[in-house]
């Protein structure tokens, strides 16, 4: 079992890493530029598929750019959107939530209502009604898929300092004299670390999938910038006729959330302490 | 325990008698589906479907056709002849301000009670009755009085001489005074006309039935009965039409129209259509209040090249500042040539000797291919030195005061629908301070526009705006792109005369 537990996050983190060195060295792995069009050399199947004249491996999209280099250049948008995201929301989410666990009642009530309001909507759709209203960008991006996903952390880091402030610990360093927000930091925060890491991994993968989400609905980033969802959205009318303009960035997107929910289950796993024990 | 295991067969139970009640629902449809096209009866499924039957909600081109079934106007555009025929009108005389229609003798609405002046009267008076749901009434806002001295004659008396009338008494449907009057607040779910299909049934989003009528006064149509269905996902009509639950369907897909053609018993028909797309410039933001970096960006921008990759090469790059097809077209005039050198030095001699940013604005999904088209014109307007930057907007702020109306956009692509007179780009366009969309002002523009509209004869109308056409392309003042093509799929075995204005309508087709 445990041998188990370290091989998912063996090939989770494995999936992330070779995600982010993509994404940092794209400039060097890409063969082609991404925006670079060739309206003759349009719709080419990858070459070896039929393309063998082709010199792009995965062929070229509807506008003769290099598919290759253009999921190369996405990853780039996932991983930034994907880790700035879990990173605010999660500062946000674990701040608020830290709070409203540690000194209870009035703060506790505001942030409980604040955080059903924004668990009322839809995640997606809320993020879909923040770009509406924000406009596109990649910071807009940030910023919608942040307000619609801090609400988890905040509710994980509630429970756990709930339970975690009637501990002995924290009833020990209180009587030493520590103050509230030395206590919160010092011994109550780390404790909630194994438990938040876990929400933001698979936070990571809900917000990939849903920056691919808003982008293949037009609500992304600017079109000038290559991203996953948008390959897919423009490369959906031509499903019958050229497949792969769908099916590799659709793959990308599935290996990458698939890698990070398996890094994500490996970790809640190994952090388990009923697990460890066995 | 007991009470459980009924619980348990009630579910059960419940579970099939609706597995049943489904059953039953659906076999109905199931048969039907599997006619073909025949003689009595066609079925079109299209993505443009009635949301009502009262015929002065303002709608789009291809209602105004469904609801022609029933209802009919005075007067009809012809494409061909590029002129007005009479429908309910025989004929028509223009004197100053008055407009005077001589009816057809004759003419009995489908309840057989007689068409009549005071049908027309009643009809543009419940037109003009914004608060009773029309939205057509700014037509007719000039018009003081309807007058019917006798039975056939209708007199329209105006402020100020209007010589485009007929041009607003298009799609506009005469109702039956009697048949709205005896139904009163219902009659929207009664409809009465004179055209040559009575109404039979309709769903808000579901069918829309007409069948035949035998009395109508211009003969009977071939086909009996005529199903419009509403399905707006272009994959669902497509797979219908291939699998024969339907006969006819619009709005195909450029990127599927080899493969149906292809299909053994579908075929495909097109025609150019009346939307013509175009860049647009606001001469009110830099650098665009320059002439030379409009004719910079004119050379700039390859239409031939983007209708033959992006639409297949099934489009119509336009020539000049109109559709070849379009009142007003004038085949002297070309198109500024495709030279990204000369834009380069057109833009250098303007003061922009190393390139200049400029954002390109669209909203994406309004209209085929929009952002592929951009992405193709920012690449090809980069070899020529301008840095685009494309900006995707939602429709209502792009379209609203806070974008292309409020005059904010200072460059943006657009399609202008129904256009068959070029007098309609140019005075919403370009004519001083009738909209912001370019803000271009040009006093001599404005006076040939001025002129065009009061001259009576069509001849002279067409001279004046070939010569307006004419400023616009030597000051650059827009970038005219391409009309697409209007593309219908249909079973082999439906013969029909397509229109360009985006009608089904169901005299047009022959079953073989």
């Amino acid at each position: 079992m445990r041998r188990f537990r370290h091989f998912k996050v063996f090939v989770g983190g494995l999936i992330l890493i070779a995600l982010v060195v993509c994404g940092l060295a794209a400039p060097l792995l890409a063969p082609f530029d991404p925006q670079e069009q060739s309206l003759e050399a349009r719709l080419q199947p990858p070459s070896w598929a039929g393309g063998a004249a082709s010199a792009h491996w995965l062929g070229t999209d509807n506008l003769g750019r290099d598919i290759f280099s253009r999921i190369i250049y996405g990853s780039r948008i996932s991983l930034l959107v994907g880790a700035t995201t879990v990173l605010l929301a999660g500062l946000m989410g674990c701040f608020l939530g830290a709070i409203a666990g540690y000194f209870g009642d009035g703060v506790d009530e505001v942030v409980a209502k604040v955080t059903e309001i924004f668990l009322a909507f839809p995640f997606l759709l809320l993020a879909i009604a923040l770009m509406a209203f924000l406009g596109q960008g990649v910071i807009n991006i940030i910023l919608a898929l942040m307000m619609s996903r801090w609400v988890q952390y905040c509710r994980v880091v509630r429970g756990e300092v709930l339970s975690l402030k009637e501990r002995e610990f924290v009833t020990a360093a209180k009587a030493l004299g520590g103050k509230d927000f030395y206590i919160l930091l010092r011994h109550v925060a780390p404790n909630t670390l194994p438990s938040v890491t876990v929400v933001a991994t698979f936070a990571m993968a809900v917000v990939i999938i849903s920056e691919a989400s808003l982008s293949f609905l037009g609500l992304g980033v600017p079109a000038s910038i290559p991203t996953w969802g948008s390959m897919l959205s423009e490369g959906r009318s031509y499903m019958s006729r050229a497949p792969w303009l769908t099916i590799f960035p659709g793959m990308a997107i599935f290996v990458t959330v698939f890698g990070i929910n398996l890094l994500g289950d490996g970790l809640r796993d190994l952090f388990d302490p009923k697990l460890q024990r066995q | 325990m007991k009470k459980k295991s009924t619980q348990g067969l009630n579910r059960r139970e419940f579970l099939k008698t609706s597995a049943l009640a489904i059953g039953a629902a659906a076999a109905p449809a199931i048969v039907r589906d599997a006619f073909a096209a025949t003689r009595d009866r066609v079925t079109v499924y299209t993505s443009s479907f009635a949301e009502s039957l009262h015929p002065y909600k303002h709608s789009s081109s291809p209602i105004y056709g469904q609801w022609q079934h029933i209802f009919e106007p005075l007067v009809e555009y012809n494409y061909k002849r590029k002129d007005y025929d009479g429908v309910l009108a025989e004929s028509w005389q223009f004197d100053g301000k008055r407009w005077t229609f001589k009816l057809r003798k004759g003419i009995k609405f489908q309840d057989g009670t007689p068409f009549t002046s005071k049908d027309v009267a009643f009809s543009i008076e419940r037109m003009k009755d914004e608060k009773g749901g029309s939205l057509q009434g700014s037509n007719f806002k000039d018009v003081t009085e309807v007058q019917t001295p006798d039975d056939l004659t209708a007199v329209f008396v105006t402020k100020t001489p209007i010589a485009v009338f007929l041009d607003r008494l298009e799609n506009r449907f005469m109702l039956s005074k009697a048949a709205v009057e005896k139904y009163g607040a219902d009659w929207e779910q009664h409809p009465v006309g004179t055209g040559p299909y009575r109404f039979v049934s309709y769903q808000r989003g579901g069918n829309l039935v007409f069948t035949r009528n035998d009395d109508y006064w211009g003969g009977k149509a071939p086909i009996k009965e005529i199903v419009f269905r509403k399905v707006t996902e272009d994959a669902a009509r497509i797979a219908a039409l291939e699998a024969g639950q339907c006969d006819f369907i619009n709005n195909v897909p450029v990127h599927e129209v080899a493969r149906l053609d292809r299909h053994p018993r579908v075929k495909i028909d097109k025609i150019e259509g009346l939307r013509m797309f175009f860049l647009a410039f606001n001469m009110a933001h830099k650098p665009f209040d320059n002439k030379l970096v409009r004719q910079a960006a004119s050379y700039a921008v390859d239409a031939n090249s983007i209708v033959k990759n992006i639409f297949e090469g099934i489009g119509y790059a336009n020539q000049g500042p109109v559709g070849a097809n379009v009142v007003g077209a004038d085949p002297k005039l070309k198109r500024y040539p495709y030279d990204p050198k000369k834009a380069r030095e057109l833009l250098a001699s303007a003061g922009y000797p190393s390139g200049c940013d400029i954002q390109l604005y669209t909203s994406p999904g309004r209209y085929p291919k929009d952002v592929e088209v951009c992405q193709v014109v920012g690449a090809q307007m980069a070899k020529a030195g301008f840095r685009v930057e494309l900006i995707s907007q939602e429709w209502a702020i792009f379209w609203e005061t806070t974008g292309v109306n409020g005059g904010k956009l200072p460059f943006y692509y657009i399609g202008r629908g129904n256009l068959t007179d070029a007098d309609i780009l140019y005075d919403q366009y370009f004519r001083t301070g009738t909209t912001k969309r370019t803000n271009y002002s040009n006093p001599e523009f404005d006076k040939l526009i001025d002129e065009e509209q009061k001259a009576p004869d069509m001849k002279k109308r067409t001279a004046i705006m070939q010569q307006a056409g004419k400023i616009l392309m030597d000051e650059a003042v827009f970038i005219p792109l391409y009309n697409l093509a209007d593309l219908y799929g249909l079973a082999k075995n439906i013969t029909w005369k397509i229109r360009p204005d985006e009608k089904v309508l169901a005299w047009d087709m022959a079953v073989k």
